[in-house]
């Protein structure tokens, strides 16, 4: 008989009774949605880690120390341009370079405006954005970046706060630093990111500021460099000799270790879980084994009819063997999709992705057929070996 | 020519102290064409030779030569190609499974016998009409009368072309009208197609329509005799 009958016929058999049939599967489809999930969330974070700890591409890895002002009104960026060579001075043998990270969105800075000097916060745009409305002047063009225009857009309420209307507050002057920008807008409903007192052009910004602070930096380091020590040598260099180091604290956030925390949670997790799968699993393989028995048994006069009409004893334990594993493989292949959903699901709640690959699925694919073979054998084997006379009498 | 040549044939059920011993020294010969009818009471030991004969049962002390072919030598494997490509099996009741549809069932013995599934259908499709159940193919065993089914089982057993057929009380479980369309349609077999007929029966006049009627008692061929024609 060819294999491919036999396929249909099985197939024919399982569905003769669908409710029996999905029953079985559900153990299996437990066990290996709780594998691939586990996997799933396992090999996310190991895929984080490794982006975390190697940013380039040459294999050199980057880290970054943050200054959080004691009084969120201060001026100071925290790090200035001294503070970078100092650094670079010192730490030479393991840092390739360090930079200013800048910041576009929610800078604090000092400005004047009307007739006094306060702190305001501000972000910067590139031009033509579509995150918050104009009520009255115009937006911020691409162009006025290309030629460096001072030009400025005032929030809603701090105009009318300040100038009583929002026509009033069109054209006044704003000094940020060194630099006087004039009021172009006046713009309303902004996004979260843009929801500050000013909005200027970044490339005018950051022309006329020069790079001379910031509050974070971007250390590279040289390859091999153990980048979790380094960076706490660094940040502790910086509290005795930082220029900001009485307004404030230099903080590393050590993602390594963060998410090395997480793996080590998630690999022992994933002993527990397999565990439980596995017993899940091998339950399952029971309730198969045990259907497969009582489908034998139901199915007697069947089996004396095929072998009268000349099935070979091997082809009726194949059928057998055949129902088993599609029960299990299906179980399986549901239990994969559905291991998959929750991993999604999960990580939206953890800073990493679930990652499904090719061997998850092979995994879920031969652990499941291997359930079949182990549990469905041993009916099977009922099945072809029954005495022919004994059933047909 | 004689096909079947069976030689000092015995069975036993059971082992040691408690066997019991069925079938007692057959000596039997059966020739191509022939229509052969196996009476006795019931416990005589006939549903157990034609089972030999069949090729059913291959626990039995003895010589069975089929075309010369030693089949007491044979093992269980040979024995399921012997069955699936010599020999039509038709059965008191039926046998036919439920859960397949009329034509999977009269196609069975073709797919174990290795055929693409449109040989198949075409071969079911000429069986089933020879029968006389053209349109039954979809519907399922159940929905069809006890004649209906009987002659689906014939259908199923000859859709190999086999060189014979074992009939066990064919008309066991039908009516008198339905048994005689039955009988008419295996003496139409035997006739037409030249396919030997073996059939067990109890009853007299389903025997006397057959070409040679063999009495069996307690194991031992009574009798042995031409009838009719």
């Amino acid at each position: 008989m060819l294999f491919i009958e036999l396929l249909k016929t099985s197939w024919q058999s399982l569905r003769v009774n669908p409710k029996r049939s999905f029953l079985t599967m559900i153990g299996i489809v437990i066990g290996i949605a709780a594998v691939i999930t586990i996997i799933a969330l396992g090999n996310g974070v190991k895929a984080k880690i490794l982006k975390e700890l190697q940013a380039t591409n040459s294999g050199k890895q980057t880290t970054e120390i943050n200054y959080y002002p004691n009084d969120s009104n201060a001026a100071s960026q925290g790090f200035t341009e001294d503070d970078l060579t100092q650094i670079k001075n010192n730490f030479s043998a393991t840092l390739s370079s360090v930079k200013f990270k800048r910041d576009t969105k929610n800078i604090n800075n000092t400005v004047f405006l009307g007739n006094e000097t306060r702190t305001a916060t501000l972000s910067l745009v590139k031009g033509g954005n579509q995150h918050y409305d104009i009520d009255v002047g115009r937006n911020i063009a691409k162009s006025d970046n290309v030629i460096n225009n001072q030009v400025a857009l005032l929030n809603k309420q701090l105009a009318i706060k300040e100038y009583g209307t929002e026509e009033n507050a069109l054209d006044s002057a704003l000094t940020v630093g060194d630099d006087t920008y004039k009021v172009v807008g006046i713009f309303t409903k902004p996004t979260d990111d843009y929801n500050v007192d000013f909005l200027l052009p970044q490339r005018t910004y950051l022309y006329s500021t020069s790079a001379q602070n910031g509050s974070i930096i971007k250390l590279t380091f040289n390859k091999g460099v153990k980048v979790s020590a380094a960076s706490k040598k660094i940040v502790s260099f910086l509290k005795k000799n930082g220029s900001s180091r009485k307004t404030g604290s230099y903080e590393y956030t050590d993602m390594g270790s963060l998410l090395s925390g997480i793996s080590k949670v998630i690999s022992s997790l994933t002993y527990f879980i397999s565990a439980i799968a596995g017993i899940s699993l091998f339950i399952a393989g029971i309730g198969v084994m045990n259907m497969m028995y009582i489908s034998v048994s139901e199915r007697t006069q069947e089996i004396g009819i095929r072998l009268a009409v000349g099935a070979s004893a091997r082809s009726i334990m194949l059928q057998f063997l055949l129902e088993a594993i599609m029960l299990t493989v299906f179980g399986g292949l549901l239990g994969f999709l559905i291991g998959w959903g929750t991993a999604a699901l999960i990580s939206l709640a953890l800073p990493f992705k679930a990652i499904v690959t090719v061997s998850s699925f092979l995994l879920a694919f031969g652990v499941s057929s291997l359930v079949g073979i182990v549990f469905g054998l041993l009916p099977a084997k009922q099945a072809a070996n029954k005495n022919l006379i004994d059933i047909l009498r | 020519m004689s096909m079947i040549d069976i030689k000092n044939v015995n069975k036993f059920y059971g082992q040691g102290e408690s066997s019991f011993h069925v079938l007692h020294d057959i000596n039997l010969s059966i020739a191509e064409g022939e229509f052969v009818s196996i009476m006795g009471q019931s416990g005589s030991g006939k549903s157990t030779l034609i089972n030999i004969i069949g090729f059913l049962d291959d626990e039995f002390e003895g010589k069975y030569f089929y075309y010369k072919h030693p089949i007491h030598e044979y093992t269980r494997a040979q024995f399921s190609k012997l069955r699936n490509q010599n020999v039509g099996f038709v059965f008191q009741n039926f046998k036919l499974i439920n859960t397949l549809s009329v034509g999977d069932n009269v196609g069975l013995p073709l797919l174990y016998a290795g055929e693409k599934r449109q040989a198949i259908k075409s071969r079911v499709r000429e069986v089933l009409a020879a029968v006389g159940l053209s349109n039954a193919g979809e519907k399922k065993p159940k929905n069809l009368s006890g004649g209906q089914q009987q002659r689906v089982s014939i259908a199923r057993a000859i859709v190999t072309n086999p060189k014979f057929l074992i009939a066990d009380e064919p008309t066991g479980a039908l009516d008198s009208q339905t048994s005689r369309e039955i009988m008419t349609l295996f003496k139409e077999l035997n006739q037409k197609n030249k396919t030997t007929i073996i059939m067990v029966t109890h009853d007299e006049k389903v025997a006397l329509q057959s070409e040679r009627i063999v009495h069996i008692l307690d194991g031992r061929i009574l009798s042995d005799e031409k009838v009719g024609v």
